[in-house]
């Protein structure tokens, strides 16, 4: 028997290159997310979860959760964790906390997801070497494999495949970028149109630089509550109808189930689906914020998350079945593509996004229209691990 | 702020500024210029396990027969004799039935290329001096593994075509032989 659970509020640094620091970040996003909920302080708080995935690389500093809870004046009396799970830390924080409190465990928690990336430009190797590593550094890192050059790839097969196109690729970046225009938190705010994708550098073709995420700093929090607790402190919420997540027991290039498909989002959807009583997720979600880590992604998800048949996600993005009036709408936040990437951030700012178009306070050019249902989605590392989990607004 | 700062602006020690002037305790400064210093490594050596590749000794690994074999001039991998599973990367224990009676088998070095991209810009520490870079993903047959292609252009590529190994020597801070494979387009 578990218990319903809802996201009561959030909070957000502004994204980007900050002249900032690792600490100034999780200051930042805490006292946001405290000031989003006055009737929560952090001496209610009962269990903490930090999604970070390369601090010691990045920020040179390791058990950073208790850092957290220090620099929010948080006293953590049951549960307190980092999650790492690469490019999902922050999404595996938010379902820890929502199991903690599911079980019964606690009723109020905190979820934040923090990444300082930006090192000075001499050290880019360095901090390339780090996202290398997060695949099997000892034989697929050593190939020069970070993000680019294995999503170009996974590109390439699923254009040889199913015929997707360079210009649907195009068209996602395009959109998710335009959205970020009108995100007054995102890292790039500027309208992207199609040709500017084919002018951007091509840095690993098929994919160009606005193909790909940024190299982003970043943090965002979250406030979980049980619904009895949630109650007390308001009157909307957002909540967590299912959470999904799957690992096919591969991570290194041989054992990976396809370089075109990915199965794992197709059993984490389902799972989430089923959680939800979602039977036809194309009718019943209004809003999505999926992994578009690249410009491929957002194509590969709209397939193997049930939404059309394995080889159709191009056409789901060129029919502008993706955009803020279509089907779903996936990622009006502007996602990874135009909000950057900072790593164990991500899965807790896509969260608050979905909450947020609940309850109507983004800005109004990226509104979407009344959504009840939601969906936020991420990948992992090879795209080993995929999450998803599934949210419904609360009238309370 | 200090109305002096830029008059010496080279030299980060004399041109910050002085603190603010606050109430309270008088600042411990002279400006600068008469404190211990402390010296740290202006550059740190590339850590051991910053340059990718593993120290391939027994010391240190336990599939050394895998890196001693490459060194002979073969790729192999490890197969299971209790339930015949055959493994890339190459075990110690079988992740199928938990043996650990696995015996070395030799991979064919001829295979197909099943994708591949450039990396143009943002490469690792180690490999930015070689951009722009092949690297790709091989198909053996039984095994699909990642690898650098060498002597070759991205536009001169296609899906499936011919490639064979090759096996090159790595020159890093560490003082054993150490090798690795790539793999090149067939003649």
């Amino acid at each position: 028997m578990t218990r319903n659970v809802g996201i009561v509020g959030g909070g957000h640094t502004k994204w980007g290159v900050r002249e900032a620091s690792y600490k100034d970040l999780i200051q930042e996003a805490g006292k946001a997310t405290f000031e989003d909920v006055p009737d929560v302080t952090p001496e209610d708080i009962e269990g903490l979860f930090v999604g970070s995935v390369q601090p010691e690389r990045f920020a040179f500093q390791t058990h950073v959760a208790p850092m957290v809870a220090e620099l929010l004046g948080v006293d953590v009396d049951s549960m307190i964790a980092r999650t790492e799970l690469a490019c999902a830390s922050g999404q595996a924080a938010l379902r820890y906390a929502w199991l903690a409190i599911a079980a019964g465990q606690i009723d109020t928690a905190l979820v934040l997801g923090v990444e300082k990336m930006n090192l000075p430009r001499e050290y880019t190797p360095e901090a390339q070497t780090s996202m290398a590593n997060v695949m099997d550094r000892e034989f697929d890192g050593v190939n020069g494999f970070n993000a680019p050059p294995y999503f170009a790839m996974i590109a390439q097969r699923h254009m040889h495949e199913y015929d997707t196109t360079r210009e649907q690729l195009a068209q996602v970046a395009a959109k998710n970028k335009t959205h970020a225009a009108n995100n007054a938190f995102a890292h790039f705010q500027k309208e992207v149109s199609v040709d500017d994708v084919y002018d951007s550098f091509e840095l690993s073709p098929p994919l160009c630089l606005y193909d790909c995420s940024g190299v982003t700093d970043g943090a965002a929090g979250l406030i979980l509550m049980s619904e009895e607790k949630a109650r007390e402190v308001t009157d909307e919420a957002a909540w967590i109808t299912g959470s999904g997540q799957t690992c096919l027991g591969s991570n290194s290039i041989n054992n990976l189930p396809s370089m075109s498909a990915w199965p794992q989002a197709t059993k984490a959807a389902e799972q989430a689906y089923e959680q939800a009583g979602i039977d036809d997720p194309v009718a019943e979600l209004d809003v999505a914020e999926v992994h578009d880590c690249f410009s491929i992604s957002e194509i590969v998800e709209y397939e193997d998350l049930g939404w059309v048949e394995k080889g159709e996600g191009g056409k789901f993005m060129e029919e502008g079945r993706s955009e803020l009036d279509g089907d779903i709408a996936v990622n009006p936040r502007g996602g990874l593509l135009g909000c950057g990437h900072p790593l164990g951030a991500t899965g807790v700012s896509q969260a608050l996004e979905v909450f947020n178009q609940f309850r109507g306070t983004v800005e109004p050019e990226r509104q979407v229209p009344d959504p009840e249902t939601g969906l936020i989605h991420n990948l992992s590392g090879s795209a080993s691990v995929h999450s998803v989990m599934t949210l419904a607004r609360g009238r309370l | 702020m200090n109305e002096n700062q830029g008059d010496n602006a080279d030299d980060e020690r004399t041109e910050r500024a002085a603190p603010d002037q606050r109430a309270g305790v008088e600042p411990i400064t002279d400006g600068g210029t008469d404190r211990d210093v402390v010296e740290i490594p202006k550059t740190i050596e590339l850590p051991r396990l910053l340059d990718f590749y593993e120290l391939q000794n027994a010391e240190t690994t336990e599939i050394v027969e895998f890196y001693d074999n490459l060194r002979d001039g073969q790729l192999t991998t490890t197969e299971c004799r209790e339930c015949g599973e055959l493994h890339f990367p190459p075990r110690i224990v079988c992740p199928e039935c938990r043996s650990e009676d696995l015996e070395y088998v030799d991979l064919p070095h001829e295979g197909e290329l099943f994708a591949f991209s450039t990396v143009r810009a943002g490469a690792p520490m180690g490999m930015e001096d070689e951009v722009p870079f092949v690297t790709g993903i091989v198909d053996l047959g039984d095994v699909q593994l990642s690898g650098r292609i060498d002597d070759a252009e991205y536009d001169d590529l296609e899906i499936g075509d011919p490639v064979e190994l090759k096996i090159v020597e790595i020159d890093g801070p560490v003082d054993h032989e150490r090798v690795f494979y790539r793999f090149e387009p067939q003649e």
